[in-house]
């Protein structure tokens, strides 16, 4: 931490107050999930946070397992998840299972979707996906120095409004950028910032319909669950621990956990 | 909350099935197309690219050389021989200190103080003979060239040179039935076989990826090639007069390499046209924009994650084998040590294969490693034809440093010309080392596809052996 | 060395030992797969078939008869008459007149074997590499081995599929079906109709293997040009094909209200340029499972720009730029990506050049 880079002077800089647990994290206060696209320096992310170092290469999918660690600010613990890397959570496959059901089922306080900023369209398929399961979200702008070099100029206000959540641009790999996100998971975590989501409005006539008419049965049986759509969405994917989840009645649970927080 | 007991969960999820015969096959790609359009729409308001036509106007003019059909593939030759002229000239150095430390200073050292501490014979020799020796052998000749072609190779992974080295080979490896990344994993297994079956992690295609771990072993690795180079410059070499010697030795390595990426290739081809037929397969490459590499960063991580992940594991298994080599050394049964029971046993057997029970014995206790084949089957070779004053007695490894000595040894165990070409196929063609086939099971999870790895190298190469060692015998008697 | 064996007896001896090996080896052919064919009871498969038979009569409101299933099952009537005696005597079919119906345990047996076979088709479609030919024989062995339970646990992992890939329903583990619904054929369509294909019929498996040869999947779109007492000619995605009417009458279409068809001729992705850009209009239905999945995945939608970027070394795969990515995909997948170039800005002034010369 001898070098200090970035914002120095800003309110934001209170990178003193940081402190790399790496893996030994037994109690925490809040739970963070770090999402994202494949090679998008995710892990980099991860590792800058937690000073872990797992792996990273210039490849798509270089992490496998699900990693943890953690960190301390401001007083407060933090366990950070880093879920495998997808493009999307809407197919059958393994990891897209793990990520998405984390951020259901594991109720993180704080969803991280790290995205390359020279691909920003492509990224959104899956920062607008988890916006459709959580509320609590935060889009970290990766490598924004080759996004420079491409000569790729992004908006990030526009972006934070048009998607509802807080928009932090970093460049993970000189370690830019991480003061302003670990602060703005502290936003987002305790409720000084108010995400409000942008939701898909209409897929096709006749599936809106469909997913109306779950939604209108769901919402008798289970209340005070925010994201209805979804769950009806997963419903006639058949994704098997959504069927689960209504039949057992544990996603009934899930909205008495969110109550009680 | 009575009205909640009117809706059943049950309802709720056979209305789901009805809807989704309404809704029909395709709602799925619908979903995805409203998200993308979303998306897309999100972009249009927030992404200005300047100057479209400047953007990526480095990268591409790189990649059109890269790429091309005249540079692409000298570019790849010579990046990869340099990759591999460092390693080999880089490794001698640190690998000579480390055995001059670890064999020729702490052996004998730690042979002293167990003679001064009265330790048993047979503690001592399964301890400090079996045990240790197999460890310091596996460190010294195995970590060095680890040590510098990994963090190379990372090195051009980071870069993003490597993908590009799959674009290009693709089409060729599409022909095997397999993925372009194969290249790259068959290059790092010229490294290490058990580093390139982690390495297959890249390939995202189930079939393809199955397909490069079980020919990962074709790539003849790093504990191989100082047996092959050995054994040609004796036997090879010897048949020409002595300034082609080099040439034609170095030249009988190659082709044994190159041997086994044919190998590669037939194998790939015929595993996706039987038992991975069925196999879920497709294709897609990345082709990242170049990036700078962190110098530091590769070297911390490549050290960690792939030398030190593979020297342990192989350090694990060797232990082990250190000792029941000292012990098939040293227990009788009578007159005959257990080595030499098994010798007399396999050798009628070994000759049809152009082998003989030395050789056998070897392969199966020395399967943690490869480093420590030849040293076996020379200790092995002074047990049983009762040579003496050679070696540092029954059951310690040894190599000489001197050709001719070696060579010696090896006439007076009854090798000839073709029990050498024949070890040196089998060397290329056997069961991968238990260091690999363990990978190979933590990385596929499954029994069968860890046996099928380790028999179909051995049984071609038994297959091999038989008709070369037979057609020699038929042409030359 | 002394060798019992002179080198040419051992080599006989060699060449027969791997001759062997390959016999009883040789997938699909040798002797251990076959006898894995033989040894399923063809007693039970027989009467399951007769079962999924008549059911099907059922679900479509037709009558069956002793020589309706002979005829299907290609079997003698003797042979049939004797598995109906047998299902009678355990009790899954009643005799009502000259009607063969199911009782309420037929009818679950049945069931059970249709959800097995159409999810292990969905399987062998959308998980594996197997062809499209061998889905329908690959379900048929399988359809006799598996239990419910594990069909439960293949089906949860696949997403619990609703339709098989030739587009029929697949019961649920409740044995829940949708009501039949009739439906018309490809024979049935006038010249100018627009429709989409909803399910290919893969038995007789002779005409299956025709229109597979012919590329058509559930999901196309047809538009008839032409109508004959025999032949019927038609666009599907693009690409003309003529049918027999026999043949076409195997083919369930729904109609769509279009005046248009979405596109006249597709053009595929592989036909692009280098340097040249297009915008995606889909994926074909023959592209399925993860395949499908990776592709949509990087962005291959429609609405897309697509741009060609880079051959490799020997011409194929190809680098595409996609959403900023740059990406390289084969050419046998490129073929089922169906694309409207864009023309270029040189050719589009160059035209108006054309036509301001002319006026």
């Amino acid at each position: 931490m001898s070098k200090q880079r970035g914002c120095e002077n800003c309110q934001a800089y209170r990178k003193e107050q940081l402190i790399r647990l790496g893996i030994e994290i037994d109690q925490y206060d809040y739970v963070i999930a770090l999402a994202g696209n494949p090679n998008t320096g995710k892990s980099t992310v991860f590792n800058n946070l937690t000073g872990l170092r797992q792996h990273t290469g210039n490849w798509p999918g270089k992490t496998v397992t699900r990693a943890e660690g953690g960190y301390s600010y401001a007083g407060k613990q933090y366990k950070l998840v880093d879920l495998p890397g997808t493009y999307s959570l809407l197919s059958t496959s393994k990891e897209e299972e793990v990520a998405r059901d984390f951020i259901l089922f594991g109720q993180p306080d704080v969803t991280v979707i790290v995205a390359d900023a020279t691909r920003l369209e492509r990224n959104l398929n899956l920062v607008l996906q988890i916006l459709e399961i959580t509320d609590k979200a935060v889009l970290c702008l990766n490598l924004m120095d080759e996004a420079e070099r491409n000569h790729i100029k992004i908006n990030d206000r526009a972006l934070s409004k048009a998607l509802g959540i807080p928009v932090v641009t970093a460049v993970a790999r000189q370690k830019k950028g991480m003061d302003v996100l670990i602060n703005t998971i502290e936003n987002v975590a305790t409720g000084k910032y108010v995400c409000k989501p942008h939701r898909i409005k209409s897929f096709s006539p006749k599936l809106d319909h469909a997913v109306a008419l779950l939604v209108e049965k769901l919402s008798r049986k289970f209340k005070n669950i925010p994201n209805l759509n979804w769950v009806a969405l997963r419903l006639l994917e058949g994704d098997q621990h959504i069927i689960e989840a209504v039949r057992t009645e544990e996603l009934g649970q899930l909205s008495e956990n969110l109550k009680s927080v | 909350m009575f009205n909640n007991q009117e809706i059943k969960s049950d309802d709720i999820i056979s209305l789901t099935n009805t809807l989704r015969w309404e809704l029909g096959i395709d709602f799925h790609d619908k979903i995805i197309e409203s998200i993308y359009a979303d998306a897309s729409k999100i972009a249009k308001q927030s992404i200005q690219i300047e100057d479209a036509k400047n953007s990526t106007i480095l990268d591409q003019k790189i990649d059109n050389i890269i790429t091309s059909k005249w540079f692409g593939f000298p570019i790849m030759f010579l990046l990869l021989a340099i990759v591999f002229w460092i390693t080999v000239a880089g490794a001698n150095i640190p690998s000579s200190w480390l055995a001059a430390i670890l064999l020729d200073t702490i052996h004998p050292f730690l042979k002293n103080i167990a003679s001064q501490i009265g330790m048993p014979w047979w503690l001592d020799g399964v301890l400090i003979d079996g045990a240790y020796m197999a460890f310091a052998w596996v460190v010294s000749v195995m970590l060095p060239p680890m040590a510098i072609f990994f963090p190379l190779f990372t090195l051009l992974e980071d870069l993003g040179y490597l993908p590009r080295v799959a674009f290009n080979m693709d089409s060729l490896f599409r022909k095997a039935g397999a993925h372009g990344k194969q290249a790259l994993t068959m290059s790092m297994g010229f490294g290490c076989n058990a580093a390139g079956v982690v390495a297959t992690r890249v390939i995202d295609s189930p079939r393809e990826r199955l397909i490069a771990i079980i020919t990962n072993n074709f790539s003849l690795c790093n504990g191989r090639w100082p047996t092959q180079i050995l054994i040609a410059t004796i036997f090879i070499g010897g048949l020409v007069p002595s300034h082609w010697a080099g040439l034609v030795s170095a030249g009988a390595v190659v082709s044994i390499a190159v041997l086994g990426i044919v190998f590669s290739l037939l194998v790939s081809w015929g595993l996706s046209k039987s038992i991975l037929r069925g196999q879920a397969s497709t294709f897609s490459l990345e082709l990242p924009p170049y990036r700078p590499p962190r110098i530091l960063q590769t070297l911390y991580t490549s050290l960690i994650d792939r030398t030190i992940l593979v020297l342990w594991r192989a350090i694990a298994f060797t232990i082990p084998a250190g000792i029941i080599i000292w012990l098939v050394a040293n227990i009788y049964i009578g007159e005959l040590s257990l080595a030499e029971y098994f010798i007399d046993w396999a050798n009628p057997f070994a000759f049809y294969f152009g082998l003989n029970g030395v050789i056998l014995l070897a392969y199966i206790i020395a399967i943690p490693a490869n480093e420590i084949v030849i040293p076996t089957i020379l200790m092995l070779t002074v047990i049983n034809s009762g040579l003496t004053g050679i070696g540092e007695g029954a059951g310690v490894m040894f190599e000489l440093d001197s050709v001719a000595d070696t060579k010696r040894i090896l006439t007076a165990g009854g090798w000839t010309l073709l029990t050498a070409i024949n070890l040196m196929l089998f060397s290329l063609l056997h069961n991968p080392c238990s260091t690999t086939l363990y990978t190979i099971y933590k990385e596929t999870k499954s029994i069968k596809w860890t046996a099928i790895s380790a028999l179909l190298p051995l049984t071609i190469g038994f297959i091999v052996c038989f008709f070369v060692t037979q057609l020699w015998l038929l042409f030359s008697s | 060395m002394v060798l019992l064996l002179r080198p040419i007896t051992a080599l006989l001896i060699g060449t027969i030992f791997l001759m062997l090996l390959a016999w009883l080896l040789w997938p699909r052919k040798g002797l251990i797969s076959f006898w894995s064919k033989r040894s399923q009871n063809m007693k039970r498969k027989l009467q399951e078939d007769a079962l999924k038979f008549i059911f099907d009569c059922e679900y479509k409101h037709k009558s069956c008869g002793l020589h309706s299933i002979s005829g299907n099952m290609n079997l003698s009537t003797n042979k049939a008459a004797k598995i109906i005696t047998q299902l009678q005597s355990i009790g899954l079919i009643v005799m009502k007149e000259d009607e063969i119906r199911l009782t309420d345990a037929g009818r679950s047996d049945a069931l059970k074997i249709i959800r097995i076979h159409r999810l292990w088709e969905k399987y062998l479609a959308d998980e594996t590499a197997i062809g499209n030919v061998e889905w329908h024989h690959g379900a048929d062995s399988k359809e006799h081995l598996m239990s419910l339970k594990e069909v439960d646990i293949l089906a949860a992992n696949m997403g619990n599929p609703v339709f098989d890939p030739h587009g029929d329903p697949i019961p649920t583990n409740k044995g829940e079906l949708p009501t039949y619904q009739v439906q018309s054929s490809l024979s049935s369509l006038k010249e100018g109709d627009i429709a989409r294909i909803t399910h290919i019929e893969d038995e007789p498996s002779i005409i299956y293997a025709q229109l597979v040869a012919l590329d058509l999947y559930p999901g196309m779109e047809v538009y008839i040009m032409d109508v004959t007492d025999e032949k019927i000619q038609f666009a599907a995605n693009g690409k003309e094909c003529i049918l027999n009417v026999l043949f076409a009458s195997n083919i369930t279409v729904e109609k769509l209200s279009k005046i248009e068809p979405t596109q006249k001729k597709y053009q595929t992705l592989s036909s692009l340029n280098v340097g040249d850009k297009a915008q995606v209009i889909g994926i074909s239905p023959k592209c399925r499972g993860q395949e499908r999945i990776r592709l949509m995945d990087l962005g291959i939608v429609p609405g897309t720009e697509i741009s060609a970027v880079l051959k490799s070394a020997f011409g194929d795969p190809t680098a595409y730029k996609i959403m900023g990515a740059t990406i390289a995909i084969r050419k046998k997948q490129a073929d089922n990506i169906y694309i409207k170039s864009r023309q270029n800005r040189n050719e589009q002034t160059a035209r108006l050049r054309e036509l301001s010369s002319v006026s």
